[in-house]
């Protein structure tokens, strides 16, 4: 493909490339480019000056104190198959095994997936869910952004002019009882997702939930955490009752839109029946 | 000449698979010369429109630019109608589609080129368009060439015609909306225009060269014979290669002549989408009737295609759908009528089928809603109504030379899918189905098509009894040089690998018309056995002095030239090195055409078609029951081929046939928002993926020949016709619901359980 950039910078560090685009915060960072190279043939960036990220990006997964660190370079793939994040973040792990079909897995970076900012981010929903921390980097050192405050608007998010993420960390003291990633489109592979949704429970010994996160992907602006999902099932066993208040629930978090993919009713439909069946299955784990 | 023979029915390696998979084939995209430029095309951007002016000044002034041609400074004809003189190649003074051309920009890079046209925008004046195909025939829509919208009417009349003493026990009404359907070639359209003096060659991915060279010889005002066209190697067409590539074509070579130097035009995946030809969206209204005893008794069927804003193929499209709107059934009384409506959408053209996919989808699923009315299981129906040895007439009165292939079709099918495992792919929650649809397809060109069905073949014997091929029919991935290379390969008793068949060029084969109506083993496969035949009366006697017998006992097999009944024989080898030795003619031409047939285009009486194949496909799905989601589980297909040719080729074909017509049922959904196409990009426009793929039991039967080389039947197209309907009905059986559409997609399958629908108060 002819791809119309002005020029590339490869940097030699990660280092470098935080100075370089402090100096210069109108490069565009590149790093498996599968967003990138979709949205320039669209005619988006000509005459970009890029900042290559790929060789210098973190990528390793590794534990650290309460927390598992993700490289922002870290590929779809490799997510899928950490071990570390199979046991304590399966949901995170799942998502990245849907993000549209293996060779894009191989090149697809965690930190473009949320840098990205699309509502309907594959990896969001399990990172909402989880607590994550967006580690960000800039000329003045690391700062951490919530999860929740990292996405701002469809392809927006909440980084500073110069700034890159470095990582992700998830905090993993307290793993949950269940942990799950499930995405709706027409086809099975190599889709963007008409809705998406992770839930994690925790559970006590009498089967209550103790704890409860839930997020969806492609039902509003950005992707988004379910709050009053989340109120119904904190106390209560996964029984039907608690299941059908948490499906009524959800609509009252989404505010889908009709778009080319799907009608707003029915990503209604959908939020309520993913959320039905993911909970059921909880039950029954 | 006819002896059933190897490699006929086998599976030898397809010829061009290995080039294929290794990356060596060159297509249009990978060729490049010195000094060639880059081809761009400024295009509308409105559906309906009054052009007021337009300044190509400033475009001509851009980085790398090298020339912006417009309509006065075509040398030709500006018109690339292939049947009525109603397109212009550049518009001048009305858009009527997006995507009409307004100029034509030749640049240093592709990027240049596209910038440029891009950069060209008229000032318009928006005129009302119209965008419903049943609208536009109304007296009060805005008209888009001459009086009315209305580009012709088809019809069938059989028996008792008159609406009102069609009656009948049970009588069903139906209002299909059937949606148009993307080519999805892997190879978006590509052309290479080289000019050269006076004269010009042009290399394209095509399905029919001969297209090409008279819509540039129009364009550019010369001879036919100063334009050559070289058929390159071609990623796919579905009939989107068919009509439509004379356009590019033209483009390139208009660039080409002006700036003296070769010009290559490659469109991107989102240009293609949004202006070549689509399957034509359709409207089909039936009324139906049928006995208490389950016998049809009358059919009524009101079509209307949408033609978009030119003609192009839509006229020869709508013959096809118009006489294959009954399908296999024996139906005394029928009322037929086609119409076609001139819109400002999308331009509908040849695809796989031809019209006749989506007729077929509404009569398969009447069939299935009379059954159901009738208190019968679809299947008895079905057998009840099939036309039979004792009732072998289609719709157009015209005898069947084999009916009893379609209760065959239909009894194989039907074992196949009750004896396949399925390993079910869907959870166990899923709701199941099973649909069956059948077709009955017209081989080759419709009557109306006919004076195109010609082709040529040329055949070189080389002295060490290898074998050249041309014939004027292409190959496009359909596996068309496979056919030729087995046909030829057993007509002379020798291996496959010692016939090369080369794609067609305008200067080695005469006008073989288009490769299309699944006609392309056909006609070049007849014509090559007339050029082997016209060659044997030189080789015969040759090998007759060898063998010391007369030349009519020559019989060529196992490489050899024998006495026929076993006797004495000698390496064929040694037969051509005599002919070689004795300087004797080695190239032969041969030629077919298909035999003169009687129809009235008033009535729809009379032969469409020289023969017909039957097909049959049985499908099983699970329904998502609150998501609407669909997974094919397994499809058993059986087709009337009369003779396999290429076994692989063949089940290829079929599978090929049945994932498509899975992606038109099921997810492929062409947007449009007055005329534009809104998801011009496979993240939008959902093809099947090889996981969504279910597994086909192909069985391909050869009980009834045919008409083509050793009795093959062509199957190109009978491989499509059927799945579409057949998963509706299977959907419509998996839910017991009845929904009249295509695509199912989830949310019109979720609408359609509206009442019954766990969550129908969120539906609001
Ligand atoms: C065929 C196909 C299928 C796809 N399917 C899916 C899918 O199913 N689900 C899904 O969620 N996505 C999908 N995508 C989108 C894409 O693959 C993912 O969003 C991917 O994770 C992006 O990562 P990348 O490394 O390729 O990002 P890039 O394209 O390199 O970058 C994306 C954006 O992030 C910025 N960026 C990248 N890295 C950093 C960083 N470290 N710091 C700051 N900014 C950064 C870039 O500037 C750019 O704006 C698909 C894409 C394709 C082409």
């Amino acid at each position: 493909m002819d791809l119309s950039v002005k020029d590339i910078y490869r940097p030699l560090t990660f280092d470098e490339a935080v100075a370089a685009f402090s100096d210069e915060p109108s490069m565009l960072p590149i790093a498996g480019g599968t967003d990138i190279s979709v949205q320039m043939r669209a005619g988006k960036f000509a005459g970009a000056h890029l900042l290559d990220l790929s060789g210098v990006l973190p990528r390793s997964i590794s534990a650290d104190g309460g927390f598992i660190e993700i490289g922002a370079g870290a590929t779809m793939d490799e997510i899928a198959d950490s071990g570390p994040l199979r046991s304590v973040c399966p949901a995170l792990c799942q998502a990245a095994r849907k993000v549209g079909a293996w060779p894009i897995q191989c090149r697809a970076t965690l930190g473009g997936n949320l840098a990205n900012a699309s509502p309907a981010a594959d990896t969001a929903p399990p990172l909402l869910v989880a607590d994550a921390l967006v580690v960000a980097a800039g000329q003045g050192g690391l700062r951490n952004i919530e999860a929740e405050d990292f996405f701002a608007g469809p392809g927006e998010n909440t980084l500073k002019p110069g700034e890159l993420i470095h990582s992700i960390r998830l905090p993993v003291t307290d793993p949950p009882s269940f942990s799950r990633f499930t995405k709706l489109g027409w086809q099975r592979e190599q889709i963007i997702s008409v809705v998406s949704l992770s839930i994690s429970l925790h559970l006590n010994d009498q089967g209550l939930v103790t704890k409860a996160a839930a997020a969806l992907g492609a039902v509003a602006a950005t992707p988004k955490r379910a709050p009053s999902v989340e109120a119904v099932l904190v106390g209560h066993s996964l029984d039907p009752a608690a299941i059908s208040r948490a499906v009524e629930a959800v609509q009252n978090d989404i505010t889908p839109i009709d778009d080319i993919r799907a009608p707003a009713w029915y990503r209604r439909v959908a939020a309520a029946t993913l959320v039905e069946r993911m909970l059921e299955e909880a039950s029954g784990a | 000449m006819t002896k059933i023979q190897p490699p006929l029915g086998g599976s030898h390696r397809r010829p061009d698979a290995m080039a294929k998979a290794t990356g060596q084939t060159r297509y249009v995209g990978d060729l490049a010369l010195p000094g060639m430029l880059h081809a761009a095309i400024a295009v509308s951007d409105r559906a309906s429109a009054r052009v007021l002016n337009f300044d190509v000044a400033s475009a001509r002034r851009m980085p790398g630019v090298e020339a912006v041609v417009t309509a006065d400074e075509i040398p030709g004809d500006n018109q690339v109608g292939v049947i009525f003189p109603d397109q212009p190649l550049l518009v001048t003074d009305r858009v009527r589609m997006v995507g009409d051309r307004l100029a034509l920009v030749a640049a240093r890079t592709p990027e240049e080129a596209w910038d440029a046209a891009r950069a060209i925008s008229p000032a318009y004046e928006d005129q009302p368009g119209v965008f419903d195909p049943e609208k536009a025939l109304d007296e009060t829509s805005p008209t888009l060439h001459g009086t009315d919208n209305l580009l012709h009417t088809f019809q069938v009349l059989r028996g008792q015609t008159d609406p009102d003493h069609l009656d009948a026990d049970v009588i069903v009404e139906a209002h299909y909306e059937i949606g148009g359907q993307d080519h999805a070639y892997l190879e978006p359209q590509a052309c290479l225009a080289v000019p050269e003096g006076d004269r010009i060659t042009i290399s394209a991915s095509c399905q029919c060269p001969f297209y090409i060279q008279q819509a540039v010889a129009r364009v550019l005002a010369i001879p036919l014979a100063s334009v050559r066209v070289e058929q390159a190697p071609t990623g796919g067409a579905f009939g989107g290669k068919e009509d439509y590539p004379s356009e590019p074509a033209a483009c390139a070579a208009m660039l080409a002549w002006r700036t003296r130097r070769p010009v290559r035009l490659l469109y991107s995946r989102e240009f293609d989408l949004q202006v070549t030809t689509k399957r034509h969206a359709m409207v089909v209204q039936h009324r139906w009737g049928a006995d208490k005893n389950g016998r049809l008794v009358f059919a009524e069927v009101e079509a209307v295609l949408d033609c978009g804003a030119y003609a192009g193929l839509s006229t020869v499209v709508a013959e096809r759908a118009n006489v294959s709107a009954i399908g296999p059934y024996a139906v005394p009384n029928i009322m037929v009528r086609t119409r076609i409506a001139y819109t400002n959408n999308l331009f509908g053209g040849a695809y796989r089928g031809f019209g006749a996919p989506q007729v077929s989808f509404a009569a398969e699923a009447t069939m299935d809603t009379l059954a159901h009315r009738l208190g019968m299981d679809p299947l008895e129906f079905r057998r009840i109504n099939l036309v039979t040895p004792s009732d072998p007439l289609t719709c157009t009165d015209q005898p069947l030379a084999a009916p009893q292939m379609a209760q065959a079709c239909l009894d194989r099918a039907v074992k196949d899918s009750e004896e396949h495992q399925i390993a079910p792919r869907a959870p166990d929650s899923w709701r199941r189905g099973r649909g069956i649809s059948l077709a009955l397809y017209g081989i080759n060109l419709h009557r109306g098509g006919q004076f195109l069905d010609r082709s040529s073949a040329v055949v070189i014997l080389q002295p060490d009894a290898s074998v050249i091929v041309r014939v004027g029919l292409t190959e496009m991935g359909q596996g068309n040089l496979a056919a030729v290379q087995t046909v030829t390969a057993a007509a002379l008793g020798i291996q496959p690998d010692k016939v090369q068949v080369w794609q067609p060029d305008t200067t080695t084969v005469a006008d073989s018309g288009p490769t299309v109506a699944s006609r392309g083993s056909h006609s070049s496969g007849r014509a090559v056995l007339d050029a082997i035949e016209r060659l044997r009366r030189r080789l015969d006697p040759i090998a007759a002095e060898l063998l010391g017998c007369r030349p009519e006992d020559v019989e060529l097999a196992d490489s050899c030239a024998r006495v026929s009944g076993g006797g004495p024989s000698v390496p064929l080898i040694d037969v051509t090195r005599e002919m070689a030795a004795r300087r004797i003619e080695t190239i032969s031409t041969g030629w077919y055409r298909s035999k003169p047939r009687v129809f009235d285009e008033a009535t729809g009486m009379g032969e469409p078609y020289a023969s017909y194949a039957m097909a049959c496909h049985v499908v099983d799905v699970a329904v998502d029951p609150d998501l609407g989601l669909v997974r094919v589980e397994h499809v058993a297909a059986a087709h009337d081929v009369g003779r396999v040719l290429h076994r692989t080729a063949a089940e290829g074909q079929v599978e090929g046939g049945v994932v498509q017509a899975m992606g038109w049922a099921l997810t492929e959904e062409l947007k449009l928002d007055q005329g534009r196409l809104l998801n011009p990009s496979f993240t939008d426009y959902l093809i099947p993926t090889s996981d969504d793929a279910p597994p086909v039991t192909v069985a391909l039967l050869e009980d009834a020949p045919g008409r083509g080389p050793f009795g093959s039947k062509g199957l190109g197209e009978p491989a499509f016709i059927p799945t579409a309907a057949a998963i509706r009905n299977a959907v419509c059986a998996a839910l017991d619901v009845e929904i009249n559409r295509l695509p199912l997609t989830p949310p019109v399958i979720v609408r359609a359980l509206a009442g019954n629908h766990r969550f129908k108060h969120l539906m609001e």
